[in-house]
């Protein structure tokens, strides 16, 4: 029996991890990685203290410093999958078959990439739809492509894709993009780039690979048709909170609601930092600052049964 | 000795994850750019119908992203 388990490499998970080694409570990190979503930038800029960081070398950082506290135990190749009441304690089960219990639990699970969910993303997936601009980009030179999604994450991929796509359209579901504008007018100073909005894709064809995508434009409720061998899919990420969703109480986007003073859940056993609680900035820091709340939490929690 | 054979991009994570593996378990591999080799990149298409890096080929057996623990069975690697 643990006083804590933690779900979770990323920031949050490493960060309550590491607090909770130096309060000596009896505490078991689960995660099948490191390094959370950040693992595949290229450069990240905001992290406190460090001017510049790849997001794997940021994953070296937190994974070494989590295994140097003395007394935390680690398991980094499995995934929780489903969290249950005992008596005074919640039984944990994960993908490889162990059983677990902890007084405490600390959700950091994070979340994953949204997928446009139409006819063609699945069969095609690898296939010239991508989920990934900085791993796949370079290979589609020549090539047309169109991204998904006008946010920051979508006009990256099209600042990823310039230097070797041949012509980039972006779709956006709504009138006007939300990505920040100095990004954009870097793309739209490109002959190859056009923005298409009010566009939402249907169905994405392709045999072997992706040849072409049909998409409705909501401002003449046409279905429209174009040729391409790219689909760069951005369009936000989905929290992993469905393996304790009977046990919380969570939004209408699956989000964990917390209060936001302790990052306590619903449930009294049950906390949740990062992104995948209801926290409304989802960013790195944040999300490491939340875990030591939480923990510091969770150690007064565990003082106050044991007095 | 395994014949291995890494398809991949220099910006992919993935693949730096995939060789520091390999590196890690004293593994020799080849790893072909499949930006700059045109050849490789066709190789890779066919090999693995994937448009996506890394695809990972231990003798003759593809693997497409860095799959550990298929690849760690294929290597027969105990955990």
């Amino acid at each position: 029996m643990y006083d804590l388990i933690i779900i979770g490499g990323g920031p949050g998970g490493v960060a309550a991890g590491i607090y909770a080694a130096r309060k000596k409570i009896q505490t078991l990190l689960i995660t099948d990685s490191f390094g959370g979503q950040s693992l595949v930038s290229t450069d990240i800029q905001n992290w406190i203290g460090t001017k510049s960081v790849s997001g794997l070398d940021l994953a070296k950082m937190l994974e070494e410093h989590l295994r140097t506290q003395e007394g935390i135990e680690i398991i980094d190749d499995d995934l929780v999958t489903g969290v249950q009441d005992v008596q005074d304690a919640l039984g944990i089960a994960t993908k490889n078959g162990r059983t677990l219990q902890t007084k405490y639990l600390l959700v950091a699970s994070g979340s994953r990439r949204r997928k446009l969910d139409i006819p063609g993303e699945k069969e095609l997936d690898g296939k010239g739809v991508v989920y990934c601009s900085t791993c796949d980009a370079p290979l589609f030179k020549g090539k047309v492509v169109a991204v998904i999604g006008g946010g920051n994450a979508g006009f990256e991929a099209g600042i990823d894709l310039l230097p070797y796509a041949a012509k980039i359209y972006l779709l956006e579901r709504g009138e006007v993009p939300r990505g920040d504008a100095v990004t954009l007018a870097k793309l739209t100073a490109s002959p190859k780039f056009e923005l298409l909005t009010m566009a939402e894709p249907q169905k994405i064809f392709g045999e072997q690979f992706v040849s072409g995508m049909e998409y409705l434009d909501r401002r003449t409720n046409e279905t429209k048709r174009m040729d391409l061998q790219g689909i760069f899919v951005e369009i936000g990420a989905i929290p992993n909170s469905e393996f304790v969703k009977d046990k919380v109480t969570t939004d209408k986007l699956g989000d964990i609601m917390v209060d936001h003073k302790t990052q306590k859940t619903s449930h009294p056993r049950i906390w949740a930092v990062g992104d995948v609680s209801d926290v409304l900035y989802k960013q790195n820091n944040i999300s490491a600052g939340d875990a030591v709340k939480a923990v510091l939490n969770i150690y007064d929690e565990l003082n106050k049964s044991q007095a | 000795m395994a014949n291995i054979k890494i398809y991949t991009t220099p910006t992919c994570v993935y693949c730096k994850i995939a060789k520091e593996f390999f590196t890690k378990n004293n593994i020799a591999y080849q790893e072909l750019n499949v930006i700059e080799d045109e050849t490789a990149r066709e190789e890779m298409i066919q090999k693995s119908h994937q448009l996506g890096v890394p695809v990972i080929d231990v003798d003759g057996e593809i693997f497409i992203g860095f799959d550990k623990p298929g690849i760690m069975h294929a290597l027969k690697l105990g955990k």
